[in-house]
């Protein structure tokens, strides 16, 4: 199958790339402009095409594909920054993608597009968990991948065009570590916020695999995945894997949750009282923010095992391994 | 919502939904004196975005569309400075007041036409200059008018940003920037100017420029990256130097009088106050008191960070000054004469532009 692949030179989609050219699929990767992707090592049945989805360019030119996995999103910046390099550039692809002769379109979404406010059943997210019902009050990045998510629903239903939502845990591997857990580091000494609640980890290549799953995968009426992988170790569990694959990891204070809810809310009770809602906090003390990452819950990615066929081949140590390894090569 | 017969709000429209417009679209989302009737973008769902986000009462794709449809007495044209010309010529013949965003036009002799056009039109054209409206503007503005830094002699108006490092200089982007003759420092440029003459009294007229206007960086997508001016008006003088390749951040106001000096900054505010009883023997006791203003301004400005109170503060004011002088039948907060003069002087530092 033609597959393109937006965001392909990004962490996760040099990953999807690489692993749908290994499908047998010819990918075409459509990459930033200032992008290098000599070192890549992509095969050759992986064709290169520059261009930014924010304008309307000789992108456009290249669209004649039987599927598209959509990664491309500005993860970062103001609210400006990220409207237009997640929505707008999405807004520009599905604009200009010949939508009814598609086979599939593969959205990658985030599982920051979820209500941590409520505690859902069992305590586990799964992919029925309410989705945010107050974006504004979370940040940017929220707010521009739930409106990316809805337009490409949207817009995939208006044309009839089968659809399929990929919501990753938080990816890491070579190049991302997440600073092995850590909230807040001081010197030698980092802060674990909530160290005993299960971090939503997924190894970027098993991420990578279940998304090339979708492409040929029979879903039936599923639309939306959450991929996480099968172990979510506990933050202090990550923090300790890390350093003992000889990661420069501090000396664990554990903060527990808590602790970090109490202050969260009692900013938030001052946020209101003083000042009428109005401060715009680090997430460190935010309450909503907060409950987003370290409130404790379990995650299941029984959706897309069962459907997808999806087993998380690299595990835990294996990923942690790998990752620090790269990060103390970049070093040296 | 619909407008009752007792409704007698401006109805509003705005043109161009990105960046700038959420500094506009708050204020005209909770003015007792604004009608949100119609939000319009070439972008639907940035279009879609700002009518939720702000309760507008629709969402337009076509501006000609949303003016037939609304009918507002007031549009703020707020797209990239290259189309503003062609929507702002809309907006007059279609009976509204405009309030557009700067620089109008790229050209002095532009700005001209389009002032004309809305006098014949009896419609009021601003330009926005919102930092005339910022905190320490205003308290400067004070220090001038009771005298306290006697005759101005001098402002220099100092600002350091990277223009290579935002949409202007993405080189991920095709074409230029902004399509200005001056490039990104164009975009910027009408703040310095209308500062300087703001200060520089009853110096309409920029009077001599000298200086260089040039691309330091090399980065083609961003024209000019790096101007720097001397101004000489009859009685006034200034540096306007906009920098790239400085750190950190900075957007330093100076102004120098016969009798003392006042300083800010727009993007971390302070206000220094240097007199001239401040020399001599009494300037240790003036830097120490400055030391103890200084560091409360730092307290100020976490909290003006925390509760949002940034560099465009002074854009709601400005807002609501214009909209109380519509409502009223008063005279406009910033006049014609004043746009033009603005336009006169940055087309003066354009004409510094060099052809490396």
């Amino acid at each position: 199958m033609r597959v393109l692949v937006t965001g392909a030179s990004g962490f996760l989609g040099k990953a999807v790339v690489r692993a749908a050219a290994a499908a047998g699929h010819r990918v075409v990767a459509l990459v930033r402009p200032t992008a290098d992707v000599s070192n890549l090592g992509w095969p050759d049945n992986v064709e290169v095409i520059k261009g930014d989805l924010r304008q309307m360019g000789a992108w456009r030119d290249h669209l004649d594909v039987d599927l598209v996995i959509h990664l491309a999103a500005a993860p970062s910046g103001d609210i400006a920054t990220q409207f237009a390099g997640t929505v707008q550039a999405t807004e520009n692809l599905l604009d200009s993608l010949p939508l009814r002769s598609l086979r599939r379109f593969i959205h990658i979404s985030s599982f920051s597009v979820y209500d941590y406010s409520i505690r859902p059943k069992h305590g586990i997210i799964d992919e029925a968990t309410a989705l945010e019902s107050q974006p504004q009050a979370r940040d940017a990045y929220t707010i521009t991948k739930m409106l990316q998510e809805s337009l490409v629903i949207d817009r995939c239903d208006d044309t009839g065009l089968e659809c399929v939502i990929i919501r990753p845990g938080a990816i890491y591997g070579p190049g991302k570590d997440w600073d092995c857990g850590t909230a807040l580091s001081f010197k030698s000494f980092d802060l674990l916020f909530g160290p005993l609640g299960a971090f939503r980890l997924t190894y970027v290549d098993n991420c990578a695999d279940a998304i090339v799953r979708a492409i040929d995968a029979d879903v039936g009426k599923a639309r939306v995945f959450n991929i996480v992988d099968d172990e979510c170790p506990s933050l202090w569990k990550y923090h300790n894997a890390c350093r003992r694959a000889g990661a420069r990891a501090g000396f664990v204070i554990p903060v527990p949750w808590l602790l970090i809810a109490a202050l969260g809310r009692m900013v938030r009770l001052v946020n209101r009282l003083a000042f009428r809602n109005r401060a715009k906090l680090p997430e460190l003390i935010e309450y909503r923010r907060q409950q987003a990452r370290w409130r404790p819950l379990r995650y299941s990615n029984a959706l897309a095992r069962n459907v997808l066929g999806w087993t998380p081949s690299v595990k835990l140590a294996e990923g942690v391994a790998r990752t620090v390894v790269k990060k103390a090569d970049s070093a040296g | 919502m619909s407008v009752g017969v007792a409704d007698n709000r401006l109805k509003v429209a705005v043109v161009g939904c990105g960046g700038i417009a959420n500094e506009h679209l708050p204020y005209l989302a909770s003015s007792p004196l604004a009608h949100l009737v119609g939000v319009c973008d070439t972008s639907r769902a940035t279009a879609m975005f700002a009518q939720a986000r702000f309760g507008a009462d629709g969402f337009f794709l076509d501006a000609q569309e949303m003016l037939q449809s609304t009918q507002p007495d007031v549009v703020h044209v707020l797209t990239p400075p290259q189309s503003h010309g062609a929507l702002v010529l809309m907006c007059l013949k279609a009976g509204a007041h405009v309030i557009c965003e700067k620089p109008m036009t790229a050209s002095v002799s532009e700005t001209a036409e389009l002032l004309a056009l809305a006098k014949t039109c009896g419609k009021w054209l601003i330009e926005s200059r919102n930092l005339l409206f910022n905190d320490n503007v205003i308290k400067i503005n004070g220090l001038v008018e009771d005298g306290t830094l006697g005759e101005i002699r001098e402002v220099d108006l100092l600002l350091s940003l990277d223009l290579n490092a935002g949409p202007f200089g993405d080189l991920n982007l095709e074409g230029p920037g902004v399509q200005l003759p001056g490039g990104a420092v164009q975009d910027f440029l009408p703040h310095l100017a209308y500062l300087f003459l703001h200060f520089a009294g009853a110096a309409t007229s920029a009077g001599r420029v000298c200086g260089i206007l040039e691309n330091l960086s090399g980065n083609g997508r961003v024209g000019f990256d790096h101007l720097d001016a001397l101004v000489l008006s009859d009685n006034c003088r200034g540096r306007l130097r906009i920098s790239s390749d400085l750190k950190p951040d900075m957007f330093r106001l100076i102004v120098r009088g016969s009798k003392g000096i006042a300083e800010s900054d727009f993007y971390n505010p302070y206000l220094r106050v240097q007199l001239s009883e401040d020399s001599g023997k009494w300037a240790p006791f003036e830097q120490v008191r400055a030391g103890y203003r200084l560091a409360r301004s730092g307290f100020g400005n976490l909290r003006d960070k925390v509760l949002q109170h940034g560099t465009y503060h002074g854009m709601p004011r400005m807002l609501d000054a214009i909209y109380k002088a519509l409502a009223s039948g008063g005279s406009s907060p910033i006049a014609a004469s004043d746009i033009e003069a603005t336009a006169a002087l940055v087309d003066a530092l354009v004409a510094l532009r060099s052809t490396r």
